[in-house]
C-alpha cells in the first residue's frame, strides 16, 4: 500500500484526550513507543539496516565455515566425535541384512573399536568385503588394505590437477610407479574382457571380475581401445600425460577408471599397493616388486595406527546413484588419514542455525573429524540424507600427508538411495527434501544429479535453464510492445490511490488491461461440440466452442498420447545402478517419482475468462451436463505442487492416502453469495428436470460429505469453503469429498494467493478445476498466481518460479515476464469479447446494436449564472492552494470542489443541500432546535448535547468544515446531522442500522428515527425547500423528455438510470411522482432481499418502468436484460465503469436495440472531464514515473479548473 | 497488494495507529493480511498489570466497521473478564459495538479494563469470584501472572 497522507490532513490529529498523560504512563509511552517505532522501522529498512540494527553479522559461506570450525574444534576429540553423531542411516540400513558373522573375522576386530555403532558398522563393512574377497583372497589377508583395494581402486574417479601440485613430494616414489607400470601391459592383451559390460556400477562389474578371476584391469583396457594411444607406452604416457589428462571435470565412470589408476600411481604408496594387490592373482611374476611396496606401507600404517579403509560392499537395499570426487576441506589439524581410508559423514539434522544446517562434517575412525564437504555438496546432500532415503559414502582418495586447517582433501563419495523408493506400491510422488524455503528454486535432488553429471535421459520438455537463459521459444507473435504498454500501469497505479474516489475505478481499469495482457484472441478456430440433450437452451456457436474446449481440457488434449509423453515439467534419470528404475524428477518442484509422470497428470482445466455477458454460466452447466463425472483419480492428485510448498505437499500426501475413504462428489461450484441464487435458477431452468441433482449448502445446513457428493452439483460461497477449511482444513466437509470437477465462479475473489479462502480452494482434491472471471487479473499479475495455483499449473504454481520468472521481471519492466505469462495463458485461458469474431468473420455473439449518444444539455440562465459562482468560488480556492503548490497535499478538498462542481451540473440543488425544510436555512435556528429538542425530549436518557458542543457544531457548519464521517472515515458526501448534534454520511448512518427506519446513533447510542435526521447544511448560503421550490434543471428536463417519449411509444422498453449520487434520486423523484412515471429504486440502503426484490419487481412489472440506480451499490453480474434504454445521468472519472454499467443491460438475452444516452451539460467540467479521461487513456498507454504522474495529475486539476 | 480490496476506513485507520499508535499500545498489521493485527498493550500503571507487555490478536471481519473486530488475548493474563483462552468480556466488543468506534478506541477500552477490571460481569468465573472474596490475593495472582508471563521476552 502506497502512503497515502493527502487525505489524513483531516481528522487524524483529532484524539487530544490522550495527549496530556501522567508522568509515569509517559515513562511507558516511550517505552511503547520505542517498540513501535522499530516496527515499523524493519518495514522501511533495507535488508542491511535491519542486519545492523539486529546486530547481526552476515557471514559469507566461507566466514561461516571457518567460524564453524573454530566453534568445533574443542569437540574434535577423536572417536567421541564420530559417536556423538553416528551415521544412524547407514548402520540401521546396513545391519539389517547382515548375516552372521564368522568367529575367525571377529578376531580381527581391534580392540579399540569395539565400540557401540562404530564397531558395528566396521564389522559389517568387514564382513561384507570378506565375502566378496572369498575364494580370491583368505581372511588373513584382510590385516591392511589388502584384496578390498583392488575394489577401492574402482571406486575413484578422477583427480584434479590440484593434487598432483600437492602431491609433489610422492613424486618421489615415480621409481615404483615406473615398475608397476610395467605390469599394466599385461592385463592390456586381455582386451576382449573390456566389452564385458559397461554398466556403471562399479562393484557389480568388480564382482564379475572376481568370479571370473579375471584381472580387474580388463575395465582399463575399454578405455585403452578407446583410446589406443594409451596403449603398450605407458610408461611414458602416465608421466607426460597425467597432468594433461587429469581433467578438474569429473568424468563419467567409464572413462575415469583409467584417470584414476593414473592416478594412483602418483599419488603414492597405498594406490600403488593396491594396484599389486589387484593383480596377484593375474600374474606372480610380478610380485616381487609390489612387496617392496608393501612394506614401505606397512611401515607407514605403523605410524599411523590402524586404518579403516575396507570398501562398502554393494547392498540390496541401497542403490547406487553415482560417485564422484570431491574436494573437501580439512578442518583439523595434525591427524592422519591415508589414501582409502573410509571417511563416515556427519550431518546436523536440526537447523540451529542458518547455515550451519548445511555443514557435512567427515571423520575417521581412528582420528576423528577430519574436514568438511564443501557447502555446495552439503546443501544437497543434508536434505537427502535427512529424508533418510539416501546414504553417503566416502573414502579418501588423496590427502596431503600432514593435514592442517583449510586444506584440500580428495573424497571419493558414493551416493545411494534406499530401495524403497522403486518398490512402494503407490508410486507416488515424493520429495527427498522438506523444502526448506518457498523461495528457493534449488532442489537437493536435482543439485545432486547436477554435481554428479549424471544427465538425465530424457530432458525435461521445459526447464529452468531454458527459461533463465531465455532461450525458449515461446511460440509468441511479437507483441513485445504490447506488453510493455502493460507495465506502466503497476507504476502509475501507486500514484493513483491518491484519488479517494477513483480506488474503486482502478479496478475496472483492468478490464481493458485484460484484454492487452491475454489478448483476447479475434478468432478462435475451435470446434463446436453439440450440448446434451438435458440442456433445456439453445447455445450459440461460440458457446457450444467453448463447450468443446472445455471437454477437450478435461479429457486431456490427447489423452493416450499423453499417457506416453513425459509431463514437460519433469525429467528422467537413470542412476549408475542398473537395478534402479528411472528416477522422474520435476525440474520446478524438485518432487521426484519412480512413476513415469504422463502429461495426463497435467492440470485439466483451465481459465474461461470471457467477457462479461457470453454466458459463463451456461457454458459451465452444458459443460457439467455433458460430462457428468465423480470422483477424482488418484495420481493426479498426487502430482500437484502448490504455492506453499511444505505444507501442501504434506497434505496431498495425506489425502492421497485417504482418496479411498473419501467420497465421490459430482461438480462444486463457489461462487459469491450474491450470485448463489442466480445459479440455483440457472442451474434449475437450464437442464432437463431430473437430469441433474442440486445441493446449496450455505451456511448453517449440516450436512455429511456423503451427502453432499451425492448430488450432480453443489453450490456454495466462498465464505462457506473458507470457513470450513478454516475450522477443519483438510477435514472440511468440501475437502473430504474427491470431486470430479470444481468450478470457482468469479475466480478473482481467490486472487490472494495467500488468504485462507485461496488456500482452501487449492486444496480441494477434484479431477478437474475450472476459473470463470471476466477479470483474471484485478490489479496485479499476482491474480492470476492465485488461479494457476488453484489450476495447479506446473511450474507456475510454484511460487519461486513464478516470483522469479514472472512476477519480478514485470515489475521490473521486463517485458519478458509479461511475454511468459501470455505463453503460459494461451492453452488455459479462453477469452472472447463482445468484439471476437468467428470463423467467418462474424461476430460471435450478434447482440441487439448499442446505439450510444451524448445528449449535450444546455444550462438555464439561471443555472449557469449559479454554477459559475460555484466555479469561480472554487476556482479561486485552487488558485490559491496552486500558489501555495500545496495542490497535491488538498487532493481531498480538491475533490470536494470538484464533486460540488459536478453535482452542480446535474441539480443545482444538490449543491444548496436539500435542506428539509426552509426552517433550518438559518444557522442559529437549527442551534435553538436542537437545544430544544433536547429541552423538550421527555426521554431523559437520552444525551442533551451541551449548548457549548452545539455552538461548536453549528459554528463549524457555518465556517463551511466538512469533518470527516466517523463510520467510512470519509469527507462526508451526504451528511446529516441527528437531533444529539452528530454529523456522519446519510448512507454510512444508515446502513449502520439494523431496521430501515430507526437505529442508534453510532456516536452516543441515542435512538433515532430516520426522519429526525437533518440533512446538514453546507457552506453555501442557499436555502430551499426543494418540494416546494421544485425546479428542473436541464439534465433533469432532458431525462424526463427522454423517459415520456418512450412512454408514449408504448413499446413497454424500460429504463435504467445510472447517477454516482444517491441524493439525486431523491430529487429525481419528485418530477417522477408528479408526471406519474412509476419508478423503483436500487441502491445502497437496501439489504440483500430488498435488492432482490427490487430486480425481480422491475423485470416483472409493467408499471415501474423506470429504475433509479446507484453505480455503487451495483453488485458483481446484476443481469438486468429486462431495460433497454440507459441513461448516464453523470460521467464517471473513468469511462470503464460506464461501460460496465451499460454492460449488465447489453448482453445475452438483451432483445432489443439498446439505447444508451450519456447526458453532459455543455461549458462544465463535465466536459473538461471528457478531456481528462481521454488523457487518462494516453497516460495508461505511456511509460510515466510516479513523479510524472504526479505532474500529470496536477495538470489534469488544471485543466478542470481552466 | 494482496489486500487491495480493503476498504478505505481500514487502511485509514491502519495509517493513523502506525503514525500515531496511542499511548501504550501498538497495532500493526500481519504482512499477508490486512485485517489481521498484532497488538501489544503495555499494563496499565497502578494496576496489577503494570509493566507487562500483552500481546493481542485483532481480526477485522467482512463486515467491519459494521460488526466488532474480534479481538483476544494471546498472552495469558489474571483477570475476571478475560478467559483462559483470552477471549474478552467487554460491551463494545458484543452488542454495544459502534461503527463509530475503532481499533484504537476498542484497544483502549481494553487498556482501560485492565485498569479496571469489572468482576461483577466476569468471563472467568474462578477468577471473579477469587477478586470478589480476596481482591488483594486476586490482585496479588494478576501481578504474579504479569511477572510470569507477560515480562521478559
Amino acid at each position: 500500500m502506497a502512503a497515502r497522507p493527502v487525505d489524513d490532513t483531516d481528522g487524524a490529529h483529532q484524539n487530544p484526550v490522550f495527549f496530556p498523560q501522567p508522568l509515569t504512563v509517559i515513562r511507558t509511552v516511550t517505552s511503547t513507543g520505542a517498540r513501535i517505532s522499530t516496527q515499523i522501522k524493519a518495514e522501511e529498512m533495507t535488508f542491511d539496516e535491519f542486519l545492523k540494527a539486529t546486530n547481526t553479522k552476515v557471514m559469507s559461506e566461507e566466514e561461516c565455515l571457518r567460524t564453524q570450525m573454530k566453534e568445533e574444534q574443542p569437540r574434535e576429540l577423536g572417536v567421541a566425535r564420530v559417536k556423538e553423531e553416528p551415521d544412524m542411516d547407514f548402520l540401521s540400513k546396513g545391519s539389517e541384512n547382515k548375516p552372521e558373522v564368522s568367529n575367525n573375522t571377529l578376531a580381527l576386530v581391534p580392540l579399540e573399536r569395539v565400540k557401540g555403532k562404530s564397531f558395528q558398522e566396521w564389522l559389517w563393512l568387514r564382513y561384507n568385503s570378506s565375502v566378496k574377497s572369498r575364494g580370491e583372497y583368505s581372511i588373513s589377508q584382510e590385516k591392511e588394505a589388502g584384496p578390498k583395494d583392488l575394489e577401492n581402486g574402482q571406486s575413484l574417479n578422477e583427480s584434479s590437477p590440484k593434487v598432483k601440485v600437492k602431491e609433489e613430494p610422492y613424486l618421489g616414489s615415480e621409481d615404483k610407479v615406473d615398475k608397476v607400470q610395467v605390469k599394466e601391459g599385461s592385463p592390456n592383451e586381455s582386451r576382449p574382457k573390456g566389452e564385458v559390460k559397461e554398466v556403471p556400477d562399479l562393484r557389480a562389474e568388480n564382482e564379475v571380475h572376481v568370479k571370473e578371476g579375471l584381472p580387474n584391469d580388463s575395465r582399463t583396457k575399454v578405455e585403452l581401445t578407446e583410446e589406443p594411444d594409451l596403449g603398450p607406452d605407458n610408461k611414458l604416457h602416465v608421466k607426460e600425460e597425467l597432468p594433461i589428462e587429469s581433467t578438474p571435470e569429473v568424468k563419467v565412470i567409464k572413462e575415469s577408471d583409467l584417470w584414476y589408476e593414473n592416478r594412483v600411481y602418483v599419488k603414492g604408496p597405498v594406490g600403488a599397493e593396491n594396484k599389486v594387490s589387484a593383480k596377484e592373482p593375474i600374474g606372480s611374476n610380478f610380485c616381487s616388486k609390489p612387496q617392496k611396496v608393501k612394506k614401505e606401507i606397512v611401515e607407514e600404517r605403523v605410524v599411523s595406527g590402524l586404518v579403516e579403509d575396507g570398501d562398502f560392499p554393494e547392498d540390496p537395499e541401497w542403490f547406487l546413484v553415482g560417485r564422484t570426487i570431491v574436494t573437501a576441506l580439512s578442518t583439523s589439524k595434525g591427524r592422519k588419514l591415508v589414501d582409502n581410508e573410509v571417511v563416515h559423514f556427519a550431518f546436523s539434522s536440526t537447523n540451529w542455525r542458518h547455515n550451519a544446517q548445511w555443514i557435512v562434517r567427515f571423520s575417521t575412525k581412528r582420528s576423528g573429524e577430519i574436514g568438511r564437504l564443501p557447502m555446495e555438496w552439503g546443501k544437497c546432500v543434508v536434505p537427502l540424507v535427512n529424508s533418510s532415503k539416501v546414504k553417503v559414502l566416502g573414502r579418501c582418495v588423496a590427502a596431503p600427508s600432514n593435514l592442517s586447517i583449510m586444506q584440500e582433501i580428495m573424497l571419493c563419495v558414493s551416493f545411494y538411495i534406499h530401495h524403497s523408493i522403486f518398490t512402494k506400491d503407490d508410486a507416488s510422488s515424493w520429495r527427498l527434501d522438506a523444502p526448506y524455503n518457498i523461495d528457493s528454486t534449488l532442489h537437493p535432488l536435482l543439485s545432486l544429479f547436477k554435481l554428479l553429471k549424471i544427465k538425465p535421459y530424457l530432458k525435461a520438455e521445459f526447464t529452468p535453464e531454458e527459461l533463465h537463459s531465455r532461450k525458449r521459444v515461446l511460440n509468441l507473435d511479437d507483441d513485445s510492445e504490447e506488453a510493455a504498454s502493460m507495465l506502466p500501469i503497476v507504476k502509475r497505479r501507486k500514484g493513483c490511490q491518491q484519488y479517494p474516489e477513483q480506488s474503486k475505478d482502478e479496478q475496472a481499469l483492468s478490464e481493458s488491461s485484460v484484454n492487452k495482457l491475454v489478448g483476447a484472441a479475434e478468432m478462435y478456430n475451435l470446434e463446436e461440440m453439440e450440448p446434451p440433450y438435458t440442456l433445456m437452451c439453445d447455445l450459440r456457436p461460440y458457446q457450444k466452442q467453448a463447450l468443446y474446449w472445455m471437454s477437450e481440457l478435461e479429457k486431456g488434449i490427447h489423452a493416450e498420447k499423453a499417457a506416453k509423453t513425459l509431463h514437460p515439467c519433469w525429467a528422467a534419470y537413470q542412476i549408475s545402478d542398473e537395478r534402479a528404475s528411472s528416477i522422474y524428477v520435476n525440474t520446478f518442484s524438485g518432487e521426484s517419482t519412480t512413476k513415469f509422470p504422463t502429461a495426463t497428470q497435467m492440470a485439466r482445466g483451465g481459465i474461461l475468462a470471457d467477457a462479461m455477458g457470453l454466458g459463463k454460466t451456461v457454458m459451465t452447466i452444458a459443460l457439467i451436463l455433458a460430462r457428468p463425472g465423480r470422483g477424482c483419480h488418484v495420481n493426479h492428485e498426487c502430482s500437484t505442487a502448490t504455492a506453499d510448498g511444505t505444507e501442501i505437499t504434506k497434505s496431498n500426501k495425506d489425502c492421497h492416502v485417504k482418496t479411498s475413504s473419501k467420497a465421490n462428489g459430482g461438480t462444486l461450484i463457489v461462487c459469491p453469495m450474491a450470485l448463489l441464487g442466480q445459479w440455483k435458477d440457472e442451474l434449475e431452468t437450464h437442464s432437463k428436470p431430473e437430469s441433474i441433482s442440486i445441493f446449496v449448502h450455505y451456511g448453517g445446513s449440516r450436512a455429511s460429505p456423503k451427502v453432499i457428493a451425492e448430488h450432480n452439483v453443489v453450490l456454495t460461497t466462498y465464505g462457506v469453503l473458507t470457513a470450513a477449511y478454516k475450522n477443519d482444513s483438510e477435514n472440511s466437509i468440501f475437502h473430504r469429498v474427491s470431486w470430479y470437477r470444481v468450478v470457482l465462479d468469479e475466480a478473482h475473489t481467490i486472487k490472494s494467493w495467500k488468504t485462507q479462502g485461496a488456500q482452501a480452494a487449492f486444496s480441494l482434491s477434484s479431477h478437474c478445476r475450472w476459473c470463470l472471471t471476466g477479470t483474471p487479473i484485478q490489479n496485479n499479475l499476482e491474480d492470476l498466481y492465485s488461479l494457476l495455483c488453484f489450476l495447479h499449473v506446473e511450474p507456475w504454481c510454484n511460487w519461486a518460479w513464478w516470483n522469479k520468472l514472472i512476477q519480478k521481471p514485470y515489475e521490473n519492466g521486463d517485458p519478458r515476464g509479461m511475454k511468459l505469462i501470455k505463453a503460459i495463458l494461451r492453452p488455459l485461458m479462453l477469452r472472447r469479447t463482445k468484439e471476437s469474431k468467428d470463423k467467418e468473420g462474424r461476430p460471435i455473439l450478434v447482440l441487439p446494436p448499442t446505439d450510444i449518444q451524448i445528449i449535450e444539455c444546455e444550462q438555464s440562465e439561471a443555472e449557469h449564472d449559479f454554477y459559475d459562482a460555484l466555479f469561480k468560488r472554487s476556482k479561486v480556492q485552487f488558485d490559491q492552494f496552486v500558489a501555495q503548490g500545496k495542490v497535491l497535499h488538498n487532493y481531498a478538498n480538491i475533490l470536494e470542489l470538484l464533486l460540488r462542481l459536478r453535482q452542480c451540473c446535474n441539480h443545482p440543488f444538490l449543491v444548496m443541500s436539500r435542506a428539509d425544510s426552509q426552517k433550518y436555512t438559518d444557522l442559529s435556528k437549527l442551534a435553538r432546535r436542537f437545544l430544544e429538542t433536547n429541552s423538550n425530549s421527555t426521554t431523559t436518557k437520552q444525551t442533551v448535547p451541551t449548548h457549548a458542543y452545539v455552538e461548536e457544531v453549528v459554528e463549524g457548519i457555518r465556517r463551511g468544515e466538512n469533518t470527516e464521517c466517523p463510520i467510512c472515515l470519509e469527507y462526508a458526501d451526504d451528511p446529516v446531522l441527528t437531533p444529539c448534534a452528530h454529523k456522519m454520511c446519510r448512507e454510512c448512518l444508515l446502513s449502520s442500522w439494523r431496521t430501515p427506519t430507526s437505529g442508534l446513533c453510532p456516536i452516543c447510542r441515542q435512538l433515532l428515527k430516520k426522519t429526525d435526521l437533518i440533512a446538514c447544511p453546507s457552506e453555501n448560503q442557499f436555502w430551499v425547500d426543494v418540494e416546494k421550490n421544485w425546479k428542473e434543471s436541464s439534465k433533469v428536463s432532458g431525462l424526463l423528455e427522454c423517459l415520456e417519449s418512450i412512454q408514449r411509444t408504448g413499446s413497454g422498453e424500460k429504463s435504467i438510470v445510472f447517477s454516482q449520487w444517491t441524493s439525486f434520486f431523491d430529487l429525481l423523484e419528485i418530477p417522477l411522482k408528479r408526471r406519474g412515471i412509476g419508478f423503483l429504486r436500487f441502491d445502497g440502503k437496501l439489504v440483500q432481499k430488498q435488492r432482490e426484490w427490487v430486480l425481480k419487481e422491475f423485470s416483472e412489472t409493467k408499471e415501474k418502468m423506470v429504475l433509479l440506480m446507484s453505480l455503487r451499490a451495483g453488485g458483481v453480474g446484476l443481469n438486468l436484460t429486462a431495460a433497454s434504454n440507459v441513461f448516464l445521468m453523470d460521467p464517471w472519472w473513468n469511462p470503464a465503469v460506464e461501460e460496465q454499467a451499460i454492460m449488465r443491460i447489453h448482453r445475452i438475452g438483451q432483445k432489443r436495440t439498446v439505447r444508451v444516452r450519456r447526458f453532459i451539460v455543455k461549458d462544465t467540467v463535465e466536459e473538461r472531464m471528457q478531456q481528462v479521461q481521454a488523457r487518462k487513456q494516453s497516460m495508461i498507454a505511456g511509460a510515466l514515473t510516479d513523479q510524472e504522474v504526479r505532474t500529470a495529475r496536477l495538470e489534469e486539476l488544471k485543466m478542470l479548473f481552466r | 497488494m494482496a489486500n487491495s480490496n480493503l476498504p478505505r476506513r481500514i487502511i485509514k485507520e491502519t495509517q493513523r495507529l502506525l503514525s500515531e499508535p496511542a499511548p501504550g499500545i501498538s497495532a500493526s498489521p500481519s504482512e499477508d493480511n490486512m485485517r489481521y493485527f498484532n497488538v501489544m498493550i503495555l499494563g496499565p500503571a497502578q494496576s496489577p498489570y503494570e509493566g507487562g507487555v500483552f500481546k493481542l490478536e485483532l481480526f477485522l471481519s467482512e463486515e467491519y466497521p459494521m460488526a466488532a473486530p474480534k479481538v483476544r488475548f494471546l498472552t495469558k493474563i489474571y483477570h475476571p473478564n478475560i478467559d483462559k483462552l483470552g477471549r474478552i468480556c467487554l460491551d463494545i466488543l458484543k452488542d454495544k459495538w459502534s461503527p463509530a468506534l475503532q481499533i484504537r478506541t476498542v484497544l483502549l477500552s481494553i487498556q482501560a479494563l485492565l485498569s479496571a477490571p469489572n468482576p461483577d460481569d466476569p468471563l472467568s468465573e474462578n477468577i471473579a469470584k477469587h477478586w470478589k472474596t480476596n481482591e488483594t490475593e486476586a490482585v496479588e495472582t494478576a501481578k504474579e501472572w504479569t511477572r510470569l508471563y507477560a515480562t521478559g521476552a
